[in-house]
């Protein structure tokens, strides 16, 4: 492993892979660094970048955008109290009062690093914990990756903050989709609806792309209604410059709080859709439980930004696992990842690293370079990221969508995708408006297919249908899916009776 | 009803429909579940799931004491239909004017739609995003990546 390791990190290194790596992370910094404009987006954006690339090289940059991205989001956040990305939410309560309080630089600094940290404590985990998890994976039959499918279905749709049951109605519309057009085992047409596009099934990256794209500008446009900026006056004047080993010294002579917060962005990572934000929320809110001072949080303590950014970066790593190890995206950026692997023919899951060794190992390298790019990249480019956020709103979101159509048409080259992603922005839209979640709808329809052909596969082998139950893995996923929405339902339950002794109005 | 309500009721309609035409699917000999299988199960669970999505609204409203109005957040629905419209016209005109002229189109209108120009300097500004955006889409996807962009069927362009 760590000989392979040691190949990939010499390959990626060469010019053809660092140039995309670098350009992906300088991506990623600046749209995790525009408030609006997500790492979601930012991956999309790039998406169509990738085409004419080989795969490396395209998931190289797709892996410096996230890794750049997560961490992006800190320079809005500190500078000007505005998170670039959710995932920096718990950064800015930390990061902007000690902006505040004239250490813009430290409060920088100290994000960055913790990113660096925590992402390469997260990269730990993604190499020597992806291996054995595929390798667990290759003993599953149809019965298993069934059950495995249905449980992130089940835990998606119980973990977001919407209700259960506008959770579960989403996973069941994105599975509605993929039962359109045709069947997957046999290729037979089915449920058409007399449209000749339809013919040959939906895929699922203009699904993707349309409803993240247009759900995250159009709820931008519903609040614009004149010139619009994304930040108004910039400080020229700020400096900073601080001492690097000290800011180092301060992360690294906290040890227990940067394990356990990039514990905490890991294993949120491994849970599919549940994201950044919340690993930073959490790990912000452990830091100051633990924390002897804990009314100092919200001041401007080093221990918030902490945090917040080690976990936000070993998140990313986390998410990598799902992808790598099951084929699984662990949230919209993986999933988009996923897309780009699939144009390129190659079909992610337990298989994928003992029959791609070189590209699995190539992802894991240029996870691990992009780190010292962001550090450099943000070093050399901070204050300068603030007149980029200047950049209106009217001007970036039709470039934007240029780039969305560029991505869904250049799939196989026909308009067909460009109406998919157009009708599927509109649905993404009225489903934001309606408050019903978009991961398990994206979920639905990305896993949809597999879903069907595993529940076929298991009845051809075998039409005893107790043995989802009875087979001992299928069985463990099959309980822990129940447990998730029995789970979800208890807390929605508890919720309300808290509420209620409270006082408060039910919105 | 609220909106959860009607919510839940247009996808209980669209799973009943989709299941109604699931019924008229032949099965395969070669495969002992036909094609209509899975597509059963997933949309009666749809439609179970939506109805008590629908119920649910119905007894939360009953249950709940009516609440003074809250002010309502004033959002730029309008500006959200045009600006679906408009990319619709983009989408619908590719095939016919071409990936460059359209874009240039989209984008031009788009950004003065968003923030109308309020001068010639304004207008200069959103013409010169619009071709810039225009020729370096096309000459970097196109050109320098070989992705094949829409040609227009009325300019060849």
């Amino acid at each position: 492993m760590l000989e392979l390791l040691g190949t990939a990190l010499v390959n990626v290194v060469q010019v053809k892979y660092l140039v995309p790596l670098f350009f992906g992370t300088l991506a990623g910094v600046i749209g995790g660094a525009l408030p609006g404009v997500t790492i979601t987006m930012t991956i999309i954006v790039v998406l169509p970048f990738t085409f004419g690339l080989d795969p490396l090289q395209g998931l190289a940059a797709m892996t410096g955008v996230y890794v750049g991205g997560s961490a992006g989001g800190l320079i809005t956040a500190v500078l000007i109290g505005i998170p670039g990305t959710p995932s920096a939410i718990a950064t800015t309560f930390d990061g902007h009062p000690m902006a505040k309080k004239g250490e813009p630089g430290r409060a920088i600094w100290l994000g960055v690093w913790a990113s660096f940290f925590g992402g390469l404590l997260g990269g730990a985990f993604l190499i020597f914990a992806t291996g054995p998890l595929a390798s667990f994976a290759l003993q599953f039959g149809p019965w298993e990756f069934f059950s495995l499918f249905v449980f992130a279905l089940s835990m998606v749709a119980g973990l977001v903050e919407s209700s259960l049951a506008k959770g579960l109605v989403a996973g069941g519309l994105g599975l509605i989709v993929t039962i359109l057009g045709n069947d997957p085992v046999m290729g037979q047409k089915r449920l058409t609806l007399g449209i000749p596009m339809l013919e040959g099934g939906i895929d699922f990256l203009p699904v993707l792309i349309g409803v993240f794209a247009f759900a995250q500008i159009m709820s931008e446009v519903e609040r614009m209604g004149g010139a619009e900026k994304l930040v108004g006056a910039v400080d020229r004047s700020l400096s900073l410059a601080v001492s690097h080993f000290k800011v180092m010294g301060e992360i690294l002579g906290r040890p227990f709080l940067l394990l356990w917060s990039s514990f905490v962005g890991v294993v949120i990572g491994v849970l599919p859709a549940i994201g950044g934000s919340a690993a930073s929320m959490f790990a912000y809110d452990q830091a100051k439980k633990m924390s002897r001072h804990p009314q100092k949080f919200g001041s401007g303590v080093p221990e918030g930004i902490i945090a917040s950014e080690s976990s936000n970066n070993a998140n990313v790593g986390g998410s990598l696992v799902t992808i790598m190890a099951f084929g699984i995206p662990g949230d919209a950026v993986t999933a988009v990842m996923l897309g780009a692997l699939t144009i390129h023919g190659i079909q992610s899951g337990p298989l994928f690293i003992a029959q791609n060794p070189q590209l699995a190992y190539g992802i894991f390298a240029a996870y691990l370079l992009a780190h010292p790019l962001m550090v450099l990249i943000i070093g050399l480019a901070a204050r300068f990221m603030l007149r980029i956020v200047t950049v209106p709103k009217s001007a970036l979101f039709p470039v934007v969508l240029v780039l969305c159509v560029v991505g869904a048409y250049a799939l196989n080259n026909t308009m067909s995708n460009v109406y998919v992603l157009l009708a599927f922005g509109l649905l993404g839209y009225a489903m934001v408006k309606g408050g019903f979640p978009l991961a398990p709808f994206i979920l639905g329809v990305i896993l949809g297919d597999q879903i069907e052909i595993n529940l076929i596969r298991a009845i051809m082998t075998d039409a005893d249908p107790w043995l989802f139950l009875t087979r001992p893995i299928s069985g463990a996923l099959i309980a822990l899916s129940v447990a998730s929405v029995v789970f979800a339902v208890w807390q929605h339950y508890r919720h309300r009776e808290h509420l209620a002794a409270d006082g408060d109005a039910d919105f | 009803m609220s909106r959860d309500g009607i919510a839940g009721l247009a996808v209980l309609a669209a799973s009943l429909v989709l299941f109604a035409l699931t019924l008229d699917l032949k099965d395969n000999p070669m495969v002992p579940v036909g094609p209509g299988f899975y597509p059963r199960i997933v949309l009666a669970l749809t439609a179970a799931l939506s109805l008590g999505l629908v119920v649910a609204d119905m007894l939360s409203r009953a249950r709940r004491a009516p609440t003074p109005a809250a002010a309502a957040a004033k959002f730029n629905y309008s500006l959200v239909a045009i600006s679906f419209a408009v990319f619709a016209l983009y989408a619908i005109a590719l095939p016919w004017l071409g990936f460059r002229i359209a874009t240039f189109l989209f984008v031009g209108g788009t950004n003065a739609l968003l923030d109308p120009p309020a001068s010639a300097k304004g207008w200069g500004r959103a013409l010169i995003l619009a071709a810039a955006t225009s020729a370096a889409t096309w000459l970097v996807f196109e050109r320098w990546l070989s992705v094949l962009l829409p040609r227009g069927s009325w300019t060849g362009f």
